[in-house]
């Protein structure tokens, strides 16, 4: 048998293992412990302004009481927009990236925007959604320009995960079509499209579970702080639930006041973040227990 | 005195170069495929067999820097050609791919695939399942279950609906990339009973050098890119013209 060297015998082993797993396990452990705090502490302090009519009626009084039926309203609204608008562009830039694409200057431009787009500040989006949609295209503060703006946010994490689903699935799904006389888009649409589309579908929901929380992107392109009627068309502004968080919480004259509605705002935004997240993680099982591939 | 037999001849490869990007992948392949005739091409991996069996199809137009001189026609008609239409070209001449790769559909939907794309409709599509499983041999053990999910089958009976697919565009001629080296082998003996009662012109790839002896009418061996040999399949492998195919047959080599 070999002998250890100095410094390799298996006590030290033992010991460098023991150190290395402590600090790997606090890590993890932290990281959970964060997110219990944050729960805990945002459910404790919110969980008592919850009602029925908060979550069904407009705000009164100086938003001091009342519900806030507006803005989860507008946060759907608003939500539901940007995903109409990332869909479209981002699955289009995936299948022309996943499936057309070859290596080139062209490729290596889209890549490098998408990249760039992902890394760039949301109050850059804001700022941006402000000067083009709101001033230049002259949509107003509305739920079209918010949505547009949320729509851009979250188009390169949409373009991303669905090139990567669409990668996923087996290029022999592709030759077997093509082998049979299907040209290339109807390859595409027919066979990649329907056995990728849940991926991409999931990618897409965790984006705009994101894209819901965000406030910078929409406090200048959509978000009023109080709307008295529901919004009729897509040019009205509406109340949205991060932006209303912070405007209770830094504009108005009853900031002590509203600390349970603040707190409830928050409480109802978190719920429908994770709620979105979940129906992520429904549809990626549903996915991977339907496919053999 | 020798029976004059009409053969007919439905693959011709005159003088074939193929290039992936600067790699010479085939050299001067010039070599008649006849009609109804089981032709096999064996050679050990890299040899060019597969790249060959692809252009007939077309299929290596997808390969990034792919590219043929010489001339291929399939029944008298240049393939690569200026009217040549890859599309049209992959409707006669269907393929079978090494492993099974049947759609995440149900059988049905797998076999119809090909003819809706040519705007078939029911019920012309139910008698085309049925003829299409019939001459794969796959009738009897699908027929209740052509709604049920064709990845739930067995890999021989994927393998076949793979080739019942192929079969239900009526092509001239099957293609068959080592269509039995995912499966075992009672699923190898099934396929290979149904290619040599097959009233068809197809060519396969094999690497299993029984197989070809087997099944096959003819015969071709390729290496480093060269057709070394090619004949009648029991004169090749009985009394084979180049020491190469001798050295490859007798595994010597490969």
């Amino acid at each position: 048998m070999l002998k250890a060297q100095k410094g390799y015998e298996p006590k030290r082993r033992y010991l460098r293992e023991k150190i290395a797993l402590f600090f790997v396990r606090s890590s993890g452990i932290f990281t959970m412990a964060v997110m219990a705090f944050i729960l805990i502490y945002i459910v404790g302090h919110g969980i008592s302004a919850i009602s029925f009519s908060f979550l069904t009626e407009f705000p009164k009084d100086n938003m001091t009481a009342g519900g806030i039926f507006p803005a989860i309203l507008g946060t759907l609204i608003l939500a539901l927009g940007a995903l109409l608008t990332a869909i479209p562009l981002g699955f289009g830039a995936a299948i022309y990236l996943a499936e057309y694409a070859r290596p080139g200057p062209l490729v290596s431009a889209i890549r490098l925007g998408v990249a760039n787009l992902a890394g760039v500040p949301s109050v850059v989006f804001g700022l941006f959604g402000l000067a083009l949609f709101v001033t230049e295209f002259g949509f107003g503060r509305s739920i079209l320009s918010g949505s547009l703006t949320l729509g851009l946010l979250i188009l390169p994490t949409v373009t991303a995960a669905a090139e990567e689903a669409l990668r996923q699935t087996p290029q022999s799904f592709r030759e077997a079509a093509l082998a049979l006389g299907a040209s290339r888009w109807q390859a595409i649409r027919q066979v990649v499209l329907p056995a990728a589309l849940p991926g991409m579908l999931t990618g897409a929901i965790l984006a705009l579970g994101r894209a819901a929380g965000e406030t910078a992107p929409i406090i200048f392109t959509a978000s009023a702080a109080y709307t008295l009627a529901m919004p009729d068309s897509v040019f009205r502004e509406v109340m949205a639930l991060s932006t209303h968080i912070l405007n209770l919480a830094t504009n108005g004259t009853h900031i002590e006041e509203t600390r349970p509605q603040q707190f409830g705002s928050a409480l109802v935004l978190l719920i429908l973040v994770l709620g979105l997240s979940l129906v992520a993680i429904i549809i990626r099982a549903k996915l991977k227990r339907g496919r053999k591939w | 005195m020798v029976e004059e037999k009409k053969e007919k001849v439905i693959i011709r490869a005159k003088n074939v170069d193929f290039y992936y990007g600067d790699f010479h992948a085939l050299k001067n392949i010039s070599l008649d495929c006849m009609e109804k005739e089981v032709t096999a091409m064996i050679g050990p991996s890299g040899c060019g067999k597969s790249t060959f069996l692809k252009l007939l199809n077309r299929m290596n137009d997808f390969v990034p820097g792919a590219r043929l001189s010489g001339e291929v026609t399939i029944s008298g008609e240049s393939i690569y050609g200026p009217n040549a239409d890859p599309v049209d070209i992959r409707r006669r001449v269907g393929m079978v791919f090494q492993r099974p790769n049947p759609f995440p559909k149900s059988i049905y939907d797998n076999i119809t695939y090909g003819p809706k794309l040519i705007g078939i409709k029911k019920p012309d599509l139910d008698v085309i399942v049925e003829r299409a499983l019939k001459a794969a041999a796959l009738w009897d053990e699908v027929k209740d279950l052509l709604n049920k999910s064709a990845l739930e089958l067995s890999g021989g009976q994927q393998q076949r609906v793979c080739i019942a697919r192929a079969l239900a565009l009526e092509p001239d001629i099957l293609l068959m990339d080592e269509p039995t080296s995912a499966l075992d082998p009672i699923a190898t003996s099934k396929v290979e009973e149904w290619i040599k009662t097959a009233e068809l012109s197809i060519v396969i790839v094999t690497h299993n050098m029984q197989q070809a002896a087997r099944i096959s009418d003819k015969t071709a061996f390729f290496f480093l890119g060269e057709l070394i040999e090619f004949g009648p399949t029991l004169e090749l492998f009985t009394r084979p013209r180049e020491s190469k195919t001798e050295n490859y047959i007798t595994g010597r080599f490969g």
